[in-house]
């Protein structure tokens, strides 16, 4: 995305594209120019706010750099040496909850990108999560364990009720004209709600010890994977499909041109309407399966005290990937992966946990700055300083 | 922008531009002859790269003597307006020296070009249309009186301006009641009052009536002979050599060439301007008269929200293989009518029948399927999907069905072959089916467009502004297709603001004037002037009839009314 291809530069069949140095010299008149940046500026983004992250920690740390050691490999899976053993890697449990908050990210963060590629700011991820987790669960315990397969059913289950609530914006919003990011935020606290007081009313157990749901029994859950819920392979399995919904399908395609140019859109005869309805749906299915990885591969029985906010994190995940399905479970990884580092930052050094919530969220703030481009800004300042004319602005007039 | 490859012609552009460069010497002894002053504009090496890696301007130098009409020539992305830009600070050149009246200068902003004497009018014109014509001139300096603004003194120097310069506007009224041509000596007037010694002009006449860019031309030469130098930005050939001393061709960012505007014809201009000769485009009129009309529309009216008419009771037919043509200045009716056939408005009354049956107003899907076809006067609003890709931009009318797609799923081979023969059809440069279309210049979009628009073979298709903001051959290929469509057998509604593309491509002619149709012409006997005269009110109340057969509209007053003006 955002990619400016250089042969395609309409110039290039006449001029050779000359590749600058980085300086200009309009007194000797030569007419070299500094040639645009490499597109892919995440990396220096990083760079640049691990750098305000170390001067933040130098303000408040007396041992900033093992502070930074542990906010970047903290929640790795750590490589020991003992005499008996040899080599083992130690804190997998650590990095095991790395990968169960990847693939829930993951599932959040596609639930909000299907709203957010039709111009939809559907917030709705939350309650569609919550109220799709309760009905799996319910559906789990009820059903017989059906050889073994009741867990996907109890998806399906899960998937079709985060769809269902997932309609409600968008149908509320080309039937009422309700914006759709208030009555998608009333919506989580309907969902939020409704969900607390089922299982505080009626659907708990009484010997759980705390006020939680029944427990699945083991049959009822799915399978495990090396040691893991099987339901962690849908970190690849849900932006795959994803993929094929959002760029192979018709359905598809309509919400990405309804996104892109919703004038176009109308003017072709795209049912408009329709595509606003069903990317807020899609994603709400999604967001259901991530209901679904919560009861049925990660807690097996629902607390009613289950925390607000996750779709949030989705959200900021899904703008980490630029909306591309398979860039989510990366961005997700990097995100759970950070959040585990501060943790472990939190645990094992002076940084306080406030300042571990700032960095956590400046260093997010650094990369998704689309304009933010370190490199660039080192380069116009080496030119100034250097005597040559300063390149102009960059994004004053992107297209001439 | 298109990059054209060499050809032969190349040669004989630039012998073209010897004997042009030839005639300049003679016309630059004059200027001569007053030895004590240098150049009044003195570009030397001037570049540009954008950030995105477009070499705009490539080591551009050109001499501006005082007091003269200096135009500069160039297609679209030919590097004209980032010239403009960097005289006006816009844009900061990346290389190269300003000099004006002998002192090298250099503009971080528009204030700083303002402070060195320079004006600009661009060509959409920036002016508030809620405020009044004195108050719009003395805006950015304003004369004051105890903190406030000094009505009197400014109504004063604003009629002192106008006296001085010869441009004569009611200065008490509002702006947005003025015609295009009257808001344009506004803004001439608002460079003035700012001390412009040097005026830049971008498309000056892009939006004006034949008459009225005859009076800016003659008001610039006033102010020329007044000792004001003007750059003015355009694209018609006929125009330059109308309205200016000498040129500059750009052509991909590089000085093509330069001289005196009368040494060359039009075609010539034109071949330098491009790199090659391009052959006037010679269509064949149809006349329909005794056919059966394909889209018919009787009595349509379009009442906007405060009850004046936007469309007031057009009758209109056009026949298969026809094309007619619409003339009007902007903002009479035009988009609201291209609006309504499309389905993006409902009329308030009247009716629209395509082969007889009545089509369903207001729904764009049912027009689309009845075979309406529809290319917009805006392609980057609503023309294309601009991040999407060219294969996906193509697919917009037909994706639900094979070829396209199949049980939900597109073909993306069968999208990226289709895209590879529309590029490879319509001259497209592109780097291939899967770049964004937002990213291809303006004529390779709009090429798209067409491709797209055509590919679904409408019965009838409302082009408007079809080749706005093209370059000539772009434009030419445009038209081809237009009149390759009519000949196929469909009806062609054609709106423009360019009189010469109306003349050329149409069979018959209607002249739009406040929703209603004043006139209706056989194409090939009207001159541009009387169409102008229609556009303006000053000919013609209607409604007219525009059916096929109906009666053109008597030619009582046509001055040397002949042949399409080409």
């Amino acid at each position: 995305m955002g990619r400016v291809d250089q042969a395609s530069a309409p110039v290039a069949g006449h001029t050779p594209a000359r590749a600058g140095t980085g300086r200009t010299s309009a007194q000797a008149g030569t007419g070299r120019i500094p040639a645009q940046a490499g597109p892919d500026r995440t990396p220096a983004a990083l760079l640049l706010a691990l750098a305000i992250a170390f001067a933040l920690l130098c303000l408040v740390s007396s041992e900033p750099v093992n502070a930074l050691r542990l906010l970047l490999t903290g929640a790795l899976p750590e490589p020991r040496w003992s005499a008996e053993g040899g080599w083992v890697l130690g804190r997998l449990a650590r990095f095991g909850a790395v990968l169960e908050k990847t693939a829930l990210l993951t599932l959040l963060g596609l639930g909000m990108l299907f709203g957010l590629r039709a111009r939809q700011f559907s917030m709705g991820a939350d309650g569609q999560m919550m109220l799709a987790a309760l009905a799996a669960l319910a559906a789990g315990v009820a059903m017989p364990p059906l050889g073994g397969a009741s867990w996907l059913l109890a998806g399906a289950v899960a998937v079709a009720v985060g769809f269902t609530f997932g309609l409600l914006p968008g149908w509320l919003k080309t039937r009422f004209e309700a914006n759709e990011i208030v009555s998608s935020l009333m919506l989580n606290i309907v969902a939020l709600q409704a969900y607390r007081w089922i299982v505080a009313q009626g659907f708990n157990d009484p010997a759980a010890g705390f006020l939680a749901t029944p427990a699945l029994a083991a049959a009822a859950r799915p399978p495990l994977l090396a040691g893991f819920s099987a339901l962690l392979l849908l970190i690849v399995l849900a932006p795959w499909a994803a993929g094929l919904v959002l760029n192979r399908s018709t359905v598809g395609y309509e919400l990405r041109v309804v996104g892109d140019a919703p004038a176009f859109a109308r003017q072709a005869g795209l049912p408009v309407a329709r595509s606003i309805v069903l990317a807020m749906a899609i994603g709400g299915a999604f967001a259901g399966g991530a209901g679904w990885l919560l009861s049925h591969g990660l807690l097996g029985r629902l607390p009613a005290d289950l925390p607000a906010g996750l779709g949030f994190e989705g959200l900021v995940v899904a703008l980490l990937a630029a909306n591309e399905p398979r860039r989510v479970p990366w961005a997700a990884f990097g995100y759970a992966l950070l959040e585990g580092g501060a943790q472990a930052m939190e645990r094992a050094s002076d940084v306080p946990r406030e300042m571990v919530l700032v960095i956590q969220a400046l260093v997010v703030l650094a990369v998704v700055s689309v304009r933010l481009d370190p490199l660039a800004a080192l380069r116009r300042g080496w030119a100034r300083w250097s005597g040559g004319a300063a390149p102009g602005l960059p994004g004053l007039e992107a297209r001439p | 922008m298109t990059p054209f490859p060499p050809m032969p012609s190349q040669a004989s552009a630039e012998t073209l531009m010897d004997a042009a460069t030839d005639a300049a010497t003679d016309a630059t002894v004059d200027a001569s002859a007053r030895p004590s002053h240098g150049p009044a504009l003195d570009v030397v090496g001037l570049s540009k790269r954008y950030p995105n890696g477009v070499l705009a301007c490539d080591q551009v130098s050109l001499r501006v003597e005082p007091g003269e009409v200096h135009a500069i020539l160039g297609e679209n992305g030919a590097g004209k307006s980032t010239l403009l830009k960097m005289l006006y600070g816009l844009v900061e050149p990346d290389a190269g020296e300003i000099r004006l009246d002998g002192r090298a200068r250099r503009f971080r902003s528009p204030a700083d070009a303002l402070a060195a004497g320079v004006g600009l009018v661009p060509q959409h014109l920036q002016l508030l249309a809620s405020m009044t014509v004195a108050e719009n001139i003395v805006l950015g300096a304003e004369p004051v009186r105890r903190g406030r603004l000094d009505r009197a003194a400014a109504l004063a120097a604003v009629q002192r301006g106008m006296r001085q310069h010869g441009l004569a506007v009611p200065a008490d009224a509002r702006v947005g009641e003025l015609s295009a041509g009257q808001q344009q000596r506004v803004a001439i007037l608002k460079a003035l009052h700012r001390g412009a010694r040097l005026l830049l002009l971008d498309e000056p006449s892009a939006l004006l009536t034949p008459q009225e860019s005859e009076r800016l031309f003659e008001s610039l030469r006033a102010l020329a002979g007044g000792g004001l130098t003007v750059i003015l930005i355009s694209h018609k050939m006929a125009e330059v050599r109308q309205a200016s001393d000498r040129f500059t061709v750009l052509r991909a960012g590089r000085v093509a060439g330069s001289g005196a505007s009368r040494a060359l014809s039009p075609a010539q201009l034109a071949a330098l301007m491009m790199g090659r000769e391009v052959e006037p485009l010679q269509a064949e009129r149809v006349n329909a008269r005794g056919r059966s009309a394909r889209l018919a529309l009787r009595e349509l009216t379009l009442l906007r929200p405060g009850g004046r008419p936007a469309l007031d009771r057009v009758t209109l037919d056009i026949a298969p293989g026809e094309i007619l043509g619409i003339a009007g200045v902007e903002g009479n009716g035009q988009s609201e009518l291209a609006d309504v056939l499309g389905g993006l408005a409902r009329p308030s009354h009247g009716a629209l029948m395509l082969d007889g049956a009545p089509l369903r107003a207001g729904e764009v899907a049912a027009l689309r399927h009845a075979g309406m076809g529809r290319i917009g006067e805006d392609r980057l609003h609503d023309g294309i999907a601009p991040e999407l890709s060219i294969a996906e931009n193509l697919a917009a009318l037909d994706y639900r069905g094979a070829p396209a797609s199949r049980r939900g799923l597109l073909d993306r081979e069968a999208l990226d072959r289709r895209a590879r023969e529309a590029i490879a059809h319509y001259d497209v440069v592109a780097a291939g089916p899967q770049q964004p279309i937002g990213q291809l210049s303006g004529g390779n979009m709009q090429k798209l467009v067409f491709a797209r628009e055509l590919a679904a073979r409408p019965r009838c298709l409302v082009a408007n502004q079809p080749s706005r903001g093209v370059d000539v051959g772009a434009a030419q290929r445009l038209h081809q297709s237009l009149l390759a469509l009519r000949d196929g057998g469909s009806a062609v509604l054609l709106f423009s603001a360019d009189i010469d593309e109306l003349l050329v491509l149409s069979d018959r002619l209607a002249v739009m004037f406040e929703g209603r149709l004043v006139a209706h012409l056989a194409a090939d006997a009207v001159s541009p002037r009387t169409l102008g005269q229609y556009m303006t009110g000053a000919l013609g109340a209607g409604p007219v009839e525009a059916r096929i057969d109906s009666p053109f509209t008597p030619a009582t007053l046509q001055a040397g009314g002949h042949g399409g003006s080409r």
